[in-house]
């Protein structure tokens, strides 16, 4: 977010109905802040009477859900608020859950919910006089910012154009060069299955279309002639891991670098043991969208990682497996220009950028089951008491879902993608994954390869920055 | 459907003033599921409590929503009159439209509309709370104490003097911690060792105290009423049970050094004793020192270069091949009283400290006076042994000092110099001494008489101001400062400088990870309320003495030792705790098994949960919170992705309606 589109933010509506009153709703915890506004009280000190309260343990116990659903309801504005660092009752539930606001007001930001609306606050029991200014001032900045913009998609807009994500992309592979590829994939998979070290590969075969390719699994050494490579393998295999681990010890899994984050994320997050998994990392020429090269690969050097157990180049196979703990994945994105091109419009324009996203959503959930990390039994979206997520097909709905998803991933997602080639809607989710980790990476540092680092958002330092915090 | 009964208060004319009662009262019947709605002018008063009791009976009420003031307030008196008339407690919300409505807005609609809110918010969350038992817990009748200053000491032996076991922890050779050190105690001139050590040895003879000095406290878990406690002994070289504590040894050891209890004043030997009174009396052969090398490490290569201490022993006791020893205790209650250093930060060294060795800080003062000291009492200073004539008293180095040391005061300094110019005095009668301060804070009992008796008796010259430098010149201590008074510079030439540094808790850290309870900024632990709870934690069962709190001079500390081992009783003198049993539950069977609530947990209280199959074969592992740890946050809750986990009293059903109740008020309300 720049100065800037905070002083040409406008409100989505553009027009205020007369006698329009800002409604707020305010989350605060027990001990500090709804004390906090006790002791205003106890002064009898004055304030706007838009909020209303709900009482929590603590901030820690506030989900993003509760402010998406306050707006859903049509709350204009929403006031978190909590004990000062340090002061948590529970030792540390503000601190967690200040990355976790963090992090989801900048995903607010991003589609273009006006930063006037949504705050956050340290209001001590002893307070009363700053819960007073708290509540005075965001009761200000919410009726500047004016009625909160429908949920809707918009009609008679241009939109907006992105701007293009340039070339680039790994070295190109020759047919000759691609074969002898082919060739070392099958040459591993079949040692690996004759030898024992695993019950199944999980890799890629051809497609019932030129130049496409389907998963498979192969359990017989003798048959590992099925396995493909080439553009075509766009799928992040790891989402198959889960199941063939029910039928073997051990599974051997072809995976490009972009595969990687998300198995590391599956052994961080307890799915699969580091132990359980044999990596085949292939050397990758990219892979193709349509008939071009995926957004992805474009700053993609297309190398084997090294953290693999067996990288497959043109050169032949070689074992290999680097210490998770001194390895890094570095993936520039080409599609960070597109995010800041976003980022520089008006509140209004990303609103009705992202409105007309979301309305095109089907809620076919595609992008849930093509990510790797979304192994949740049951999805919060299908929970039906409550029922955070409305599962009727409107922008209100749509948006929760597209929101929570988001949040779920944010400090997690690997970028491979998956999510938004699944979707027939062309939703750019990828661009909504790509700004939560940007801003996951600049607050609190890259979370690399090793399974036993803390994901950001379980995690917290006392000295997190906290600027928006009032 | 539930039958919720609404009570809105008047409170006099607290509430009533700006919130249309009445309208309030009607709003109410038109929630789904109030079936029956009220007003009083007082609800908390006895004939208001019988008004809610009568009304749940005569009209089968099954949940109440009271509209009056915060819940902080009258909760548990309008939870214990449900009760009465039979309904389970938590089925009683309160809507606060006192505090957070009448007393705060003028305006009587937008008051109205906002409490016609607040109790249809609350009538949403009652209706789908469920109703909650207490969970009850055991209680081990043992407490563990750790620190063996004077708070650790007076604590221990009250709990024991009650009939409790004690268990002792003390990382020191002995006991005694600063307060051994100290010469004489203000404002009485009592002898510090004299009046401590009689209780140092009650704690030794005591039969519920079990001491262990010399080790430490390596893990805690558990939770109120049932701790388990690891703890380390380090290892002695010395068999405990039969040193006689002769001294031999310390004689014909080869290997002196500076001795930490007289702050290296003194030197001791690598075999050792810290002080004649220790408590127990039993040498420790100091690892570090000793010249044979990796005596403390059980995998090192050790080389026995020197057994002289081995062979003039005549019990025996020398042990080389003693071992770090764990041990495990259960207990009920913890008592912390880790106690204070000084620190010796940038503002001591601008005044010498470090670089001229007559620059000493307040405890190595006490050991100079201390007749138990280096010098036997007597006041030399260490440079040459020569008696000072000219001594110069620093008060707030470091204290008070927000730009390089600590903002807060450190409360016994004042006393305490104002103790040593007058010890001084009295030992140097034709001593000079000088007193650097920025106010006198002397509030305590005799301690502003004292102050006088040593300005107006002794002729201790205070001056009001700071010290800038101290250099060394002609053999002297140029102490450089102003005099904020007449605003003139002033210059002394002392033959000594003491420093009242600032306190800073003894605690780095460790012992608050290790019990996992919080500390403010400076390191002093936290207590639960500075006024209504000083002695407790916000982690049930864990308390507060001594200068580990705050800082604090010793009739404050012992104070603070009783108090806390009085709280401590309390909780051992029950045989079943009752928790709030507003915590954690995780719906198994279809936890996913990512277990990052177990690492967002402060209070470890979740664990994972093996679930067998029909053979008795583990097929998933689950979490599972334990309701006798849980403190019932709800980190864990919004952690869990899938909504697995919900908490009693505040489940996601709950805020859910609550917040569909908080939509833009509705046309009736509007004005």
């Amino acid at each position: 977010m720049t100065e800037a589109n905070v002083t040409v933010a406008e409100s989505g509506t553009g027009s205020v109905p007369e006698g329009w009153q800002p409604h707020i709703v305010a989350l605060v915890c027990n001990w500090c802040s709804y004390a906090g506004a006790d002791m205003a009280g106890t002064t009898r000190l004055e304030y706007p009477a838009n909020v209303r309260m709900v009482r929590f343990p603590c901030t820690g116990r506030m989900s993003p859900l509760m402010i998406l659903k306050a707006f859903e309801q049509g709350a204009d504005g929403v006031l978190v608020s909590g004990c000062h660092p340090g002061d948590c009752h529970y030792v540390q539930g503000n601190l967690v859950a200040r990355r976790r606001f963090t992090i989801f007001r900048s995903l607010m930001d991003f589609i273009g919910i006006d930063l006037r609306r949504l705050h956050f606050a340290w209001v001590s029991a002893a307070e009363g006089h700053k819960w007073a200014r708290v509540v005075s001032d965001v009761t200000a900045a919410v009726s500047e910012a004016g009625p909160l913009p429908a949920f809707e998609s918009p009609e008679d807009w241009d939109g907006v154009e992105l701007p293009s994500v340039g070339d680039g992309g790994p070295q190109e592979l020759t047919a000759d060069q691609l074969d002898l590829l082919r060739a070392n994939l099958r040459r591993a998979a079949s040692e690996v299955l004759a030898a024992k070290r695993v019950g199944v590969v999980i890799g890629y075969g051809a497609g019932s279309l030129p130049g496409q390719n389907v998963p498979k699994l192969v359990t017989d050494s003798s048959a590992c002639e099925i396995l493909d490579w080439g553009h075509g393998c766009v799928n992040n295999l790891s989402t198959y891991i889960g199941d063939a681990l029910e039928h073997n010890d051990r599974v051997a899994v072809v995976v490009k670098t972009c595969d990687l984050g998300a198995i590391t994320g599956l052994i961080r997050e307890d799915q699969v043991r580091r132990d359980q998994l044999l990596l085949i990392g292939m050397q990758c020429p990219g892979v193709h969208s349509g008939s071009a090269l995926a957004a992805k690969c474009l700053s993609c050097s297309g190398d084997p990682h090294p953290i693999c157990d067996l990288v497959v180049s043109v050169d032949g196979v070689h074992e290999s497996c680097l210490d998770p703990s001194d390895a890094a994945l570095d993936m520039p994105d080409a599609r960070d220009e597109q995010i800041a091109y976003l980022e520089s419009l008006p509140y209004a324009e990303r609103w009705r950028y992202w409105q007309r996203q979301f309305g095109r959503c089907l809620r076919c959930y595609a992008c849930r089951a093509a990510c790797p990390l979304c192994y949740c039994s049951s999805c919060i979206a299908d929970k039906h008491r409550p029922q955070w997520v409305p599962t009727s097909i409107d922008n209100a709905g749509n948006s929760t879902w597209n929101i929570i998803r988001a949040i779920h991933l944010a400090g997690r997602c690997s970028g491979c993608d998956e999510c938004a080639r699944a979707c027939p809607a062309d939703i750019r989710l990828d661009l909504i994954n790509r700004k939560l980790a940007l801003e996951v990476e600049r607050q609190y540092g890259r979370v690399g390869l090793d399974p036993e680092e803390k994901s950001a958002l379980i995690d917290f330092r006392m000295e997190d920055s906290e600027e928006f915090i009032l | 459907m539930a039958k919720v009964g609404v009570f809105v208060c008047h409170c006099g004319e607290n509430i009533a003033r700006t919130v249309q009662v009445q309208k309030v009262v009607d709003f109410a019947k038109k929630v789904p599921g109030a079936v029956f709605s009220a007003d009083y002018p007082y609800l908390c008063s006895a004939p208001g409590q019988k008004l809610v009791i009568d009304a749940i009976e005569e009209h089968g009420l099954d949940r109440v929503v009271v509209a009056a003031c915060s819940p902080q307030l009258h909760e548990p008196t309008f939870r214990a009159a449900v009760a009465q008339a039979g309904l389970n407690p938590y089925l009683c919300e309160m809507a606060n439209i006192r505090e957070h409505c009448s007393w705060v807005h003028r305006d009587i609609d937008d008051a109205s509309a906002k409490a016609c809110q607040t109790v249809t918010a609350a009538v949403e969350r009652v209706k789908r709370a469920r109703p909650l038992d207490p969970v009850e817990v055991p209680v081990t009748k043992r407490a563990l104490v750790i620190g063996g200053g004077v708070a650790g000491i007076r604590a221990a032996l009250d709990i024991a003097d009650a009939g409790h076991p004690v268990v002792l922890v003390e990382r020191q050779p002995s006991l005694g911690g600063n307060m051994s050190r100290l010469s004489e105690t203000f404002p009485t001139l009592d002898c510090s060792q004299c009046i401590l050590t009689p209780l140092m040895v009650q704690v030794l003879r005591h039969p519920n105290i079990e001491l262990m000095t010399y080790s430490e406290v390596e893990e805690v878990s558990g939770f109120v009423g049932n701790f388990k406690v690891k703890i380390r002994k380090k290892p002695r070289f010395v068999v405990a049970e039969d040193c006689t504590a002769c001294g031999d040894c310390a004689e014909v050891c080869p290997a002196p050094g500076g001795n930490e209890f007289d702050l290296s004043l003194s030197s001791r030997k690598a075999i050792y004793i810290p002080f004649p009174q220790a408590v127990p009396s039993i040498f420790t052969l100091d690892a570090d020192r000793c010249l044979n090398a990796n005596l403390d490490s059980p995998t090192g290569f050790r080389v026995l270069a020197c057994v002289k201490c081995d062979e003039v022993c005549k019990p025996q006791c020398i042990d080389f091949d003693q071992l770090p020893e764990i041990v495990e205790r259960e207990v009920g209650a913890i008592i912390t009283a880790t106690g204070f250093d000084l620190m010796l930060g940038e503002q001591a060294e601008e005044c010498g400290y470090g670089k001229y060795v007559d620059v000493m800080d307040g405890l190595e003062f006490e050991r100079i006076l201390s007749a138990s000291g280096p010098t036997q009492g007597e006041v030399r200073r260490p440079s040459d042994g020569k008696t000072p004539k000219d001594v110069v008293f620093i008060q707030c180095v470091g204290s008070r000092n927000p730009e390089h040391g600590v903002p807060y005061c450190s409360r016994v300094c004042c006393m305490y110099t104002a103790k040593h110019a007058l010890l001084l005095r009295h030992k140097v009668p034709d001593s000079r001494a000088y007193i650097f301060y920025m106010d006198i804070r002397a509030g305590g009992k005799g301690y502003e008489e004292f102050v006088q008796r040593a300005m107006e008796e002794e002729r201790v010259m205070y001056i009001r101001g700071r010290v800038s430098q101290v250099i060394e010149e002609d053999g002297k201590l140029k102490v450089l400062g102003v005099d904020t008074l007449s605003g003139r510079p002033v210059e002394i030439d002392a033959d000594m400088v003491v420093l009242a540094a600032a306190m800073e808790p003894a605690d780095k850290g460790e012992i608050a990870g290790t019990l996992r309870i919080a500390a403010d900024t400076y390191g002093f632990f936290k207590e639960a309320h500075p006024k209504l709870r000083p002695v407790e934690t916000l982690t049930a069962g864990i308390f507060l003495a001594g200068a580990a709190q705050a800082p604090k001079d010793i009739p404050d500390t012992v104070s603070q030792a009783s108090a806390a081992a009085s709280k401590g009783l309390g909780l051992l003198s029950q045989d079943l705790l009752q928790r709030d049993p507003t915590t954690a539950h995780v719906d198994e069977t279809v936890c996913a098994g990512c277990f990052e609530c177990l690492a967002v947990c402060p209070y470890g209280a979740i664990e994972r949960k093996e679930l067998l199959d029909a053979q008795g074969e583990v097929y998933r592992e689950v979490a599972a919170p334990n309701p006798a740890v849980c403190e019932g946050c709800g980190l864990c809750i919004v952690t869990c992705r899938g909504g697995y986990i919900d908490l009693e009293g505040y489940s996601d059903d709950q805020v859910f309606a609550q917040l569909g109740a908080m939509g833009p008020p509705p046309e009736v309300m509007e004005r």
